[in-house]
């Protein structure tokens, strides 16, 4: 019995010490979990897959440093994604830190050898305009006219004088949107304005904590979601490219159990004490 | 010799009669028919839509059409200009543009347009009639989006004879709320063990529901501390709540009879970082131990830490958000939590105002519609009835 | 080892934060403080050089260039004046004998917003949901379809009726409503699950940036 009552009065920083160990040791290691694809992840693969090359493709980047683990990893396997079929992909940010993030993941994608061969130019072959405050009225703006919401891109130039959005006026001439989400503005607003109001084609990727509540839009506002980490790493199996989220799973799949391993015995304990109470 | 001559004359004369009769199968394709030309609806005023009847040789293997060409002119003797394809089995194309004058692709409205389709086969094409003359205009009002129009309506209505009601004193019912009940009995227990009361108001701004709900319950809180002269605590994250909670404090101590207890300095702001905010508010709590915590409003991902050091600082806690995601660390680690709606229909239970109440009583018969709607939308679907499914069908 | 600074100094401020876990204590303290101090200034810069530079600043400048030069009132860049005399009004509850006065801009936040998300939060989170939600309880030849219709159906019809306020949880209806009650939890503990994934997502980030990135004992 005394046991069960020390289970129940274990200091929390024992438990911190297990999830961090659970969470740090699988990361020596190489060994990779099995993760099955979902089909809410491959719909937003196939939707990508069948767009035919030239198809312009529009990417918010509506997250910060704070949610770059769970979504940095998405950002780069889809553009790995759109380069290797020939995109052509517009950046946008709702978040003021999304279009760095962007930046960070082309870094990153441009030292890919495949993607480093086709020699992409800025301007032809992808663009970033930047942040733009405002939240969802920019996105009402933009399906009025990109141009007059994003005069400008990134580093100052005109957007009308770029080569690659000559040929896009709004969401008309966009043929899929995929969303980077981590709060508000979101996954939410794009789904009630691009596409309840524009008839835009909407993929997003989220964070865990928000990945849930996309669910009611799926399928007919929203083609499917990657939810957290976890999509993350089945876009990248889809993909044929595993890289860090596929990495991290390990470490995920651990510290699950840990933390499965302590509410069982917790439970366990406390039904055990409050039975032992009852009786007394 | 010579009467071999003239059989084979007449033989030939025969076969070229023939051939005119019956001519060799032409290669061109049957044309659409029944074309027509009107402008397109529900739209700003820049496009036409044109529909026609498929041609007979559409999907046939001789003569097969293989696409629809559609053509426009500003007169029908006048020069067609190529607008738009459509492949073959379509008979509708929508020939749009821009409302700027200076796009060039310009669209005007109210200017007659001419449209013929042209029936393309493998080399060869047939074209239809002209039609009779479109333009296009805009619509003040959008027919698909009367669905949404009459829920407004019917919302409003519900709304207003409720509010009025209820203004005129008529009791309109509301069913109890354990977390609700429980404020009674934890205002009771901060005053028999002699602690004061901790009332969180959230990380929202003035205007969000959650927040405004949340001041209803900290008037209706406050008045009881006021009869029990138990202190109240309202660290606040926004300037503008402070301001707001201040009155709200301040006028249920007036109401209840004791304005000389109120002490601005308890209800005091902290600061507008999250958890900054958070550490502040734990020091609060393992300080001053209050014997009642609520949490009433918005709240994100500090709600677990706030609701824990409470657990752990031995505080009976109240809890209620609107935020999906932090309600179940309300519920895990919280005595009683308000989920969702139930926070709003707190509020209208407490503060008993005619306008909280009659827009609550509102939303339950708007509910009840849509419940009902539920249940015999599915039972038509599944014997292939898709009225319902139509009328709540808004075209955009 | 790595040998930037920036790396070192972020593998302080992250184990400084993290020793929160322990309990607290001065390095805590003042590692929260710069997290708060920095994010107060950096907020600050991306307001003033995203917000007022160009939407009040860059836009009254045309205003007055076009007064000036070509001697004529350009309205369309004047209005976004209108919206710097709001910001500027919302400041003066700094100032308690005129704080009232920031109620009007107030108002005019509350109102834009109401309507501007009326009718797309009720036709996105409403209306659309209905419709999907009328769906054949019985598909022809799928099992798992009709049992998915009849949960999804049966669920969305009892949650409804936990919510519905205006009626006791008493015998059938409070069957339904405790039905309900039973699908919401079970969401809520998947939602549960979800954000525990989510953290734990952050905690598998930062400790690959202290053992790899920082430390370098992993390649």
């Amino acid at each position: 019995m005394k046991f069960f009552d020390r289970l129940l009065a274990i200091d929390r920083r024992i438990i911190f010490l297990f999830v961090i160990i659970a969470v740090t040791l699988p990361l020596f290691s190489k060994a990779t979990l099995h993760i099955e694809v979902s089909p809410m992840v491959k719909a937003v693969y196939d939707a990508v897959d069948n767009l035919p090359p030239g198809s312009k493709v529009l990417v918010s980047f509506d997250y910060d440093p704070a949610s770059a683990p769970e979504l940095q990893p998405m950002a780069l396997s889809f553009f790995r994604h759109c380069f290797s079929k020939d995109l052509k992909v517009v950046i946008i940010g709702l978040w003021p830190q999304g279009p760095v993030q962007a930046n960070i993941a082309l870094e990153d994608v441009f030292r890919d050898p495949e993607i480093k061969a086709k020699n992409l130019k800025y301007g032809v072959d992808y663009v970033n305009l930047g942040y733009m405050a405002g939240n969802e009225v920019v996105i009402q703006s933009m399906g009025s006219n990109i141009h007059t919401t994003f005069p400008a891109d990134y580093t100052g130039n005109r957007t009308s004088e770029l080569p690659l959005m000559k040929g896009i006026k709004n969401f008309d001439n966009i043929d899929f949107i995929y969303n980077l989400s981590a709060g508000y503005p979101g996954t939410m607003e794009w789904v009630q304005f691009a596409v309840d109001r524009f008839q835009a084609k909407l993929g997003a990727g989220n964070t865990a904590v928000q990945a849930p509540g996309m669910y009611p839009y799926i399928p007919e506002q929203l083609v499917g979601v990657l939810g957290g980490m976890k999509g993350g790493a089945e876009y990248e199996i889809i993909a044929k490219r595993p890289a860090r989220a596929v990495s991290y799973m390990l470490s995920q799949g651990v510290s699950h159990a840990v933390i499965i391993f302590f509410i069982i015995i917790g439970n366990l304990a406390f039904f055990v004490t409050r039975g032992k109470k009852k009786t007394s | 010799m010579k009467k071999i001559k003239s059989i084979l004359f007449s033989f030939f004369l025969l076969l070229f009669l023939f051939n005119l009769s019956f001519p060799q199968e032409s290669s061109d394709p049957r044309p659409p028919t029944e074309i027509k030309a009107f402008d397109t609806p529900n739209d700003n005023g820049h496009a036409i839509t044109v529909i026609w009847k498929l041609s007979a040789d559409d999907g046939k293997v001789k003569n097969n059409v293989v696409a629809y060409e559609i053509l426009r002119s500003d007169s029908p003797e006048g020069e067609f200009e190529i607008r738009g394809m459509v492949p073959v089995g379509e008979n509708l194309f929508e020939d749009k543009g821009a409302k700027e004058k200076k796009d060039k692709n310009y669209f005007p409205s109210h200017k007659n347009f001419y449209y013929k389709v042209r029936a393309k086969a493998d080399k060869t094409f047939s074209e239809s009639e002209v039609s009779k003359p479109a333009f296009a205009y805009g619509q003040w009002y959008h027919t698909g989006k009367t669905t949404v129009l009459a829920g407004v309506i019917v919302f409003s209505v519900f709304a207003l004879a409720f509010i009025n009601l209820a203004k005129k004193g008529k009791e309109l019912y509301i069913r109890p709320l354990a977390g609700i009940e429980a404020v009674d009995e934890a205002i009771g227990r901060a005053t028999e063990m002699g602690k004061p009361i901790l009332y969180i108001l959230g990380l929202g701004s003035a205007e969000m529901i959650a927040t405004i709900a949340s001041f209803t319950i900290l008037s209706r809180v406050a008045k009881k501390t006021a009869e029990y002269q138990t202190p109240i605590l309202v660290p606040c994250y926004d300037a503008v709540v402070m301001a707001v909670a201040q009155e709200t404090v301040r006028a249920a101590y007036l109401e209840a009879g004791r304005p000389d207890f109120y002490k601005e300095e308890n209800i005091f702001f902290v600061t507008s970082m999250q958890f900054a905010y958070v550490a502040g508010v734990n020091g609060i709590m393992l300080r001053e131990k209050p014997a009642t915590n609520f949490y009433l409003g918005k709240f994100y991902a500090e709600s677990l830490i706030l609701a824990e050091t409470g657990s752990v600082a031995g505080s009976i806690q109240i809890s209620g958000t609107d935020e999906i995601a932090q309600i179940p660390f309300f519920i895990a680690a919280t005595d009683y939590t308000l989920i969702g709606e139930e926070l709003y229909a707190a509020s209208a239970y407490l503060g008993k105002e005619p306008v909280l109440l009659g827009t609550l009583k509102a939303q339950d018969w708007g509910k009840a519609v849509v419940i009902i709607s539920l249940i015999l939308g599915a039972l038509a679907a599944s014997f292939g009835f898709q009225f319902f499914l139509n009328l709540f069908r808004v075209q955009l | 080892m790595s040998t930037s600074i920036g790396v070192w100094i972020a593998a302080f401020l992250t184990l400084g934060i993290m020793s929160f876990l322990y309990k607290d204590n001065p390095i805590y303290k003042f590692c929260e403080a710069v997290f708060v101090g920095v994010s107060a200034g950096y907020w600050f810069v991306v307001e003033f050089f995203n917000v007022f530079l160009p939407k009040v600043y860059d836009n009254v400048g045309i205003a007055v260039n076009v007064l000036l030069v070509q001697g004529r009132v350009d309205w369309f860049h004047w209005s976004y004046l209108l919206g710097g005399i709001l910001g500027v009004l919302m400041l003066l509850r700094l100032v308690p004998k005129i704080g009232w006065i920031s109620r009007w801009p107030l108002a005019v936040v509350v109102g834009t917003t109401a309507g501007l998300w009326l009718i797309n939060y009720l036709v996105s989170n409403a209306m659309r949901q209905i419709q999907s939600t009328i769906i054949p309880l019985y598909v022809a030849g799928d099992l798992n379809a009709t049992i998915g219709s009849i949960i999804l159906v049966v669920g969305t019809f009892c949650g409804l009726i936990y919510f519905f306020f205006s009626k006791e949880h008493k015998g059938a209806f409070g069957g339904a409503a405790k039905i309900g009650i039973w699908f919401i939890m079970i969401t809520f503990g998947a939602s549960f699950g979800y954000t525990v994934m989510s953290r734990m997502s952050l905690l598998i980030a930062r400790m690959d940036f202290l053992v790899g990135t920082w430390l370098g004992l992993i390649r």
